[in-house]
C-alpha cells in the first residue's frame, strides 16, 4: 500500500493540540483525547489520504480518564460518532489520545495494540466498511495508523494541516525528521524557502489551473522554487495572439496547434530543474478532469472565469485542499484607466470563498453556466455585453500577480508575512499601492460553499463536484 | 450537474401547488411555468406559460434572469416590445426570449431570491409593470 496521509484543518488541529495541552503540564499524569470523523481521498481508485472531516469534541463524561492509567473513550462518545459517521456516509473515526510522558519520541502502548483491534472489529460488527484510525500524541511528537479492517493496521505517513498555514508533521512518532539537503541549484532560495519549507513543496504535488499568460508563469516560479511535480490543467491550444504572454511558446507552436500546457511542458522541464509537468488536456469544470485533482497538495488557480473558480472554491472545502486564486484586473470609466490590479486571493478551511469576496458574482456566474446556445441567445439580446469584455493579458502585469502568489505560497509553507492573511492582496498599479483587502466585501455568515458547507471534509465521501463531460462541454466558452 | 438545489425548490413549488416542472433541452435545464394569469386586455389570453433557465451552476450561487413566453401571444392586438429576443422550440413549443430586468436597478439577491422568487419577478411582466414597460 502506498504511504498515507492524514489531512485536517489546522483550526481543528490547533484545537486538538490546545485540548490536550493539559495532559503535558500540570495533568502529566492523566491522557486526555477525541474523536473526529474520517473521509477519504483516492486517486486512481487507490486510497491517498484520510481527511479528518470533523472533530466531535468531548462532553462531560465521555472521556474515563484516571491518574496513571489509560484512556477510554465512553461507549456514548463512541457510538455518537459512529452514528453521526454513518449519517454522512464517512469512511470512519479517528480517535487521538496523548501519552503525556512522551515528547519528541511517541508510540502506541501494549494497551492501545490490544485495544484498538478489538475496537476496530466492534465498529465493523455494527457497520462493515468502518475504518478505524487513531492517534497519540506526544508533546512535541505524532504517530498515526489506520485500521482498514480489523486484522491489520496501516501506518501513517503525515498530518497535513491546512489553513493559516500548510504543515508536515511526520506521523512516524518522532518530531522533527531531519532536513534534506539542499541542492546548489536553489541554494539562493534559502532565506526565504528554508531547507523544511523547501522539502515540503519538493515533496508537494501543485496544481495549476489555466496554462495561458499567468499559469504559465506559475509552473516557472514553482520549478525554480524547487517543486517537482506539477499538474497543468488547460483545455486551449497555442494562437499567434497568446505570443505576447506564454512562456516557450513560439510561432510554430501556434501554427502547429500545440495545446499550451504541452508547450509550457516542454519549456520547463527542459530547464533541467528536477520538476516534472504532468499536462491535463481538459476543463476542471469537467467531473472527470477535476477528480485529478485528489493529486493535488496545492492548487493555483490562474483562469478568468467565475464558474471554473467557484467549482475549484468548492473543492478546496470539501477536500481541505489550498487554492491561491491569482489574476490581474483592469478597471477603466469613461476618462480611462482607474486600477491595474495584480491579484491572490487565498481560499483555505476557516477562510472566506471567492463569492464572498466579491470577485465571483451571482450574475457572471449565472452566465456562464447556461449552455453555449442559451447564452449566445442572451448575447444577441444585449443582456449581458458587460460581461463578454475581456481581461487584461499583458506579461508585466500578469508576472505581478503570479509573483505574489508564489510569494504567498512560500509565506504558507514557511511563514514571514504578518498574519492573519488578507483575504486578498491585490497590487493596483496606476496608485502605486499594495493593498490587503481584510475584509470580505460579500461574506455571507451562512454561505453553504465556505462558512456552513455541509459537505465540507467529506472529500471523496462527498457528493461528486463538477459537471458530466456532456454539460461541461456545453458550458465551456472556446474563444 | 449542481442544479439539486434548484431541483428541490421545483419540487417543492409543484407539492404546494405551482404548475411547475423542470425540463431539459441537452445541457441547458429550465423551469417550465404554466397558467401565469394576465389582464385581458391588453393581453390576449388569461393565462400564458414561461419558461426560465436555470444556470447548471445554480447550486454554487448563480442569479436568475430573464425568461421566455409561450408563442403565440398578443398584447394590445399586437406584440410587446420587451419581446424581442430569438424563437425557439423548446418541449415541442416555440418561445421568446424576454428582456425583463429587475426594477430599479435591483438585483437578484443571493439566499433571498429563488426561483418562487423570481417567477414573482416575472409575472410583473404581465402586470402594471410590464404594460408601463410596452410604452417605454
Amino acid at each position: 500500500m502506498p504511504e498515507l496521509d492524514l489531512r485536517m484543518s489546522d483550526a481543528d488541529w490547533r484545537r486538538l493540540r490546545t485540548h490536550c495541552a493539559p495532559a503535558f503540564r500540570g495533568l502529566r499524569d492523566t491522557e486526555l483525547g477525541a474523536i473526529g470523523l474520517i473521509a477519504k481521498r483516492q486517486v486512481n481508485g487507490t486510497l491517498r489520504e484520510l481527511v479528518v472531516t470533523k472533530m466531535l469534541w468531548p462532553e462531560v463524561g465521555d472521556v474515563i480518564s484516571h491518574p496513571y492509567m489509560a484512556l477510554t473513550f465512553s461507549s456514548r462518545y463512541m457510538r455518537r460518532a459512529h452514528l453521526l459517521m454513518r449519517e454522512e456516509k464517512l469512511a470512519g473515526v479517528i480517535t487521538f489520545h496523548t501519552h503525556p510522558f512522551s515528547d519528541t519520541e511517541v508510540d502506541f502502548s501494549e494497551y492501545d495494540d490490544a485495544e484498538d483491534p478489538l475496537l476496530a472489529a466492534n465498529l465493523v460488527d455494527l457497520h462493515p466498511s468502518t475504518w478505524l484510525s487513531s492517534v497519540v500524541l506526544g508533546r512535541q511528537s505524532q504517530k498515526g495508523r489506520v485500521w482498514l479492517s480489523p486484522t491489520g493496521a496501516a501506518p501513517l505517513n503525515n498530518l497535513i494541516s491546512i489553513g493559516n498555514h500548510i504543515d508536515i508533521l511526520p506521523l512516524d512518532g518522532n518530531g522533527d525528521r531531519p532536513r534534506p539537503e539542499i541542492a546548489e541549484i536553489f541554494d539562493r532560495g534559502r532565506a526565504l524557502t528554508g531547507t523544511g519549507a523547501l522539502a515540503k513543496l519538493a515533496g508537494s504535488t501543485v496544481v495549476v489551473v489555466g496554462a495561458s499568460g499567468t499559469g504559465c508563469l506559475i509552473c516557472e516560479l514553482l520549478a525554480r522554487a524547487g517543486c517537482r511535480r506539477i499538474l497543468l490543467i488547460d483545455y486551449d491550444i497555442v494562437k499567434i495572439a497568446n505570443l505576447n504572454r506564454i512562456l516557450y511558446a513560439t510561432r510554430e507552436d501556434a501554427e502547429k496547434r500545440r495545446y499550451k500546457a504541452h508547450v509550457i511542458k516542454r519549456g520547463i522541464e527542459a530547464l533541467g530543474l528536477g520538476c516534472e509537468v504532468v499536462p491535463i488536456i481538459g476543463s476542471v469544470i469537467d467531473r472527470a478532469v477535476l477528480a485529478r485533482l485528489n493529486e493535488a497538495d496545492v492548487i493555483f488557480g490562474c483562469v478568468d472565469k467565475d464558474l471554473p473558480r467557484m467549482i475549484l472554491c468548492q473543492y478546496s472545502y470539501q477536500h481541505l485542499v489550498p487554492y491561491l486564486d491569482v489574476g490581474a484586473e483592469i478597471g477603466g470609466d469613461d476618462e480611462g484607466i482607474v486600477s491595474t490590479d495584480a491579484r491572490t486571493s487565498y481560499v483555505a478551511p476557516s477562510r472566506w470563498c471567492l463569492r464572498c469576496t466579491g470577485l465571483v458574482t451571482a450574475r457572471r456566474l449565472r452566465f456562464e453556466s447556461l449552455a453555449e446556445t442559451e447564452r449566445q441567445r442572451e448575447i444577441a439580446l444585449g443582456y449581458s455585453n458587460d460581461l463578454l469584455l475581456k481581461q487584461p493579458a499583458v506579461m508585466d502585469l500578469n508576472m505581478r500577480a503570479a509573483s505574489s502568489g508564489m510569494m504567498i505560497l512560500r509565506h504558507l509553507l514557511q511563514p514571514f508575512l504578518l498574519e492573519p492573511l488578507p483575504v486578498t492582496l491585490a497590487e493596483n498599479l496606476v496608485t502605486y499601492n499594495m493593498k490587503p483587502v481584510e475584509v470580505a466585501r460579500a461574506k455571507d455568515a451562512a454561505c453553504d460553499i465556505c462558512q456552513a458547507n455541509p459537505h465540507a471534509g467529506h472529500a471523496d465521501c462527498g457528493p461528486p463536484l463538477g459537471f458530466d463531460t456532456e454539460v461541461a462541454n456545453a458550458l465551456i466558452d472556446r474563444d | 450537474m449542481s442544479i439539486q438545489k434548484a431541483e428541490a425548490e421545483i419540487a417543492r413549488l409543484a407539492g404546494s401547488g405551482m404548475a411547475i416542472a423542470m425540463v431539459h433541452q441537452g445541457a441547458q435545464p429550465y423551469a417550465l411555468v404554466r397558467n401565469i394569469a394576465s389582464p385581458v386586455p391588453p393581453w390576449g389570453s388569461a393565462i400564458h406559460d414561461i419558461l426560465i433557465a436555470i444556470p447548471n451552476a445554480y447550486d454554487l450561487g448563480t442569479a436568475l434572469d430573464a425568461f421566455y413566453l409561450a408563442l403565440p401571444y398578443s398584447f394590445s392586438g399586437g406584440t410587446h416590445n420587451r419581446v424581442s429576443g430569438q424563437a425557439v422550440t423548446i418541449e415541442g413549443r416555440n418561445w421568446q426570449l424576454v428582456s425583463w430586468h429587475y426594477p430599479d436597478g435591483k438585483t437578484f439577491r443571493l439566499g433571498t431570491d429563488n426561483i418562487e422568487s423570481h417567477v414573482v419577478h416575472c409575472r410583473g411582466f404581465f402586470l402594471e409593470r410590464g404594460a408601463q414597460n410596452a410604452r417605454t
